[in-house]
């Protein structure tokens, strides 16, 4: 199958649409379908590969980029409306 | 691993063997101009300071033009000043070391016109000499390659950062040193890079250099600070600065961090050094070619096209629209890691295979397209 999302390390629990992927399509890494989605995804954007409990963190690049402010379900859109930056990674 | 490269006396090893013509103040372009067109084969080097300016800067313009002089892939030098600055022709051209570095004095020479006529007999003299040498074996360990990204998209942390990433790997594998830079670009993970240390105190270090750049960032822009410090491109998916952040330091692989440098400062260690440089490409660049990189990896999404003198610069590009919209400017389509199906580390290896055959000769298209311009940070008053 052709890919149309991208996984950068082994720890991450998101993958990132590499084209638009609509609601119900099955999200492919390396030629592998890994999920499918419950909504639309952007190009860019970051979907969920497996569940996501409120409070976890997001891993991408193999590092925390942003912790789940709800539960997050595999196949979900992962951004700014479900998670917030994690507390303190910034100085102010 | 070698690589076919030029042999310095300090037993350094050049991917280029140039003769760089170079004014100390920017009262010598003319000069310096004059001479480029009288022999297109040199590298010339004109800027806008060397005068006028406070001991900080100073030692700043005598640290980065001493240090592109210094640069392995420099073969020998000419240095054109007026005779009156304060960054002196003798002096600049007295701190090279292992190659001819005359200098010129407008003032003394008679004139430009004269200080041109005699600038292009040495500098021809100079050429023929280099000519004779030949490129012998060099090990790839005693690479240093600066990674920089700019006119990022929402791609450059998808495709091409990555991509360079995997390279940057395989060259700290072959015993190389690359060098990451842009601190503005690392505010949001200096816990993360401090965890990526190969030392606790180094890791100290950087979370004092990153976090002593975001206070700067605020101190001076205020309440635009956000120009700087924001998430990027929230449309383009991404939620946080560390994301964000992340995206650009991926360029540097994933192997630790062994040593962090002053700005211009030459790197001791091989592996994955940090550089504290300003996210202007140019600026940055500088910093590098100052510190003895010999190659430049550069990752661009809207499409740069910069260059540096004397350092061929690798361009990938994030995306196949920019790629195929510039196509004698870019070198590497990373973009084929969506459109081809392609994957991070096959990418990763083309920029390696591509990395090497430029330090053993071929041109990269910013020096095909002679696009190298020229500067470096200043950060005190003029006067």
């Amino acid at each position: 199958m052709k890919s149309n999302a991208l996984r950068i390390d082994s720890r991450d629990n998101v993958v990132i649409a590499t084209q638009p992927i609509g609601k119900g399509e099955a999200v492919v890494v390396n030629g592998d379908a890994v999920c499918h989605t419950v909504e639309d995804i952007a190009l860019g954007h970051k979907v969920a590969l497996a569940p996501i409990p409120s409070g976890d963190a997001v891993f991408r690049y193999g590092e925390p980029i942003v912790q789940a402010t709800r539960d997050i379900g595999r196949g979900e859109w992962v951004h700014v409306h479900n998670t917030q930056p994690v507390p303190g990674d910034l100085r102010e | 691993m070698q690589f076919p490269g030029y042999c310095r006396e300090d037993g350094g090893f050049g991917v280029r063997n140039h003769v760089l013509v170079v004014s100390s103040v920017s009262c010598g372009n003319g000069v310096v101009e004059a001479i480029g067109r009288a022999l297109p084969e040199v590298v010339t080097v004109t800027h806008a300071y060397g005068c006028g300016y406070g001991p900080d800067d100073l030692a700043a313009s005598r640290r980065v033009l001493s240090g592109l002089m210094n640069n392995p892939n420099v073969g020998a030098a000419l240095v054109i000043g007026l005779g009156c600055e304060a960054l002196k022709a003798e002096s600049l051209a007295g701190s090279v070391r292992g190659k001819p570095a005359p200098a010129l004095e407008i003032q003394k020479e008679g004139g430009s016109a004269a200080t041109t006529a005699r600038g292009v007999a040495i500098a021809a003299g100079l050429l023929q000499r280099l000519k004779a040498q030949e490129r012998v074996p060099a090990p790839v360990s005693g690479l240093v390659v600066g990674l920089e990204c700019g006119g990022s998209d929402a791609l450059s942390g998808v495709t091409a950062n990555p991509a360079v990433g995997a390279a940057a790997d395989r060259f700290v594998a072959e015993g190389a040193t690359v060098i990451l830079g842009e601190t503005t670009e690392m505010i949001g993970t200096a816990h993360i890079l401090k965890r990526r240390c190969a030392t606790p105190q180094l890791g100290e270090q950087v979370e004092r250099l990153v976090n002593g750049c975001e206070s700067q960032v605020r101190a001076t822009l205020g309440p635009l600070a956000g120009m700087v410090i924001t998430p990027g491109n929230i449309e383009g998916g991404l939620s946080s600065i560390a994301e964000k952040s992340l995206g650009c330091i991926t360029k540097a692989g994933t192997t630790p961090i062994v040593e962090v440098v002053d700005y211009a400062c030459r790197p001791s260690k091989s592996g994955l050094v940090i550089m504290d440089t300003p996210g202007y490409d140019i600026d940055s660049m500088a910093g590098f070619a100052a510190g003895g990189a010999q190659l430049i990896i550069f990752t661009t999404g809207r499409g740069s096209i910069a260059g540096f003198p004397a350092v061929p610069v690798v361009k990938v590009a994030s995306n196949s629209r920019t790629y195929e919209n510039m196509p004698g400017d870019m070198d590497v389509n990373a973009g084929s890691i969506i459109e081809e199906d392609r994957t991070i580390d096959d990418v990763g290896g083309e920029v390696f295979d591509l990395s090497l055959r430029v330090a053993s000769g071929e041109r990269t298209c910013a020096e095909i397209n002679r696009c190298a311009p020229f500067g470096y940070l200043k950060q005190g008053p003029t006067f």
